[in-house]
């Protein structure tokens, strides 16, 4: 697993515990990683991913009805509509730089284990990290 | 003596930018399958 990420482009680090089976990459400096890459490499290795979580910069906009947290021109996800999106709308931080912990996939619980990789995209704001 | 100052906080500014443009700044994933 850890060979297989550290090959990614924009992978500084990949780091890997064995005993409770979590995994933590940390980017080169200007953060441009792309996650799908990152959860395709994962099962390039051989082993599903139960949840995906990142730390993220970037800005919050409303699409239509739709709220998309985007962190570069060409990297965005749909952001769930939870109690975070909406305090994050309230206090008007759309199209502000923030910061924030998202999560971008939970297997769902007693699912099989998946041999492909999932599509990301939509992103569940878990925590703001940083705001405007 | 302003010169100097100007020059450090050049300086300073150029060691914040790459990390306040830092777009993700971590991923974590939990793994199953791992031996």
């Amino acid at each position: 697993v850890q060979q297989h990420l550290q090959r990614l482009d924009g992978v500084a680090k990949a780091e890997v515990s064995l005993r409770d089976g979590k995994v933590v990459v940390t980017p080169k400096e200007d953060g441009k990683i792309d996650p799908q890459k990152v959860m395709q490499a994962t099962y390039d290795s051989g082993v599903s991913v139960a949840t995906m979580e990142i730390t993220a910069a970037g800005t919050l906009e409303e699409s239509g009805d739709k709220l998309l947290f985007r962190i570069n021109p060409k990297l965005e996800f749909q952001a769930a509509a939870n109690e975070q999106a909406t305090k994050l709308k309230s206090q008007g931080s759309l199209g502000k730089k923030i910061s924030l912990r998202g999560r971008l996939f939970q297997k769902a619980e007693k699912s099989p284990k998946q041999k492909t990789a999932p599509k990301l995209s939509t992103i569940e704001i878990v925590e703001i990290v940083g705001g405007p | 003596m302003q010169i100097k100052r100007v020059l450090s906080l050049l300086l300073l500014a150029g060691a914040l930018v790459p990390s306040a443009l830092a777009q993700i700044q971590r991923v974590e994933m939990r793994v199953e399958g791992m031996t």
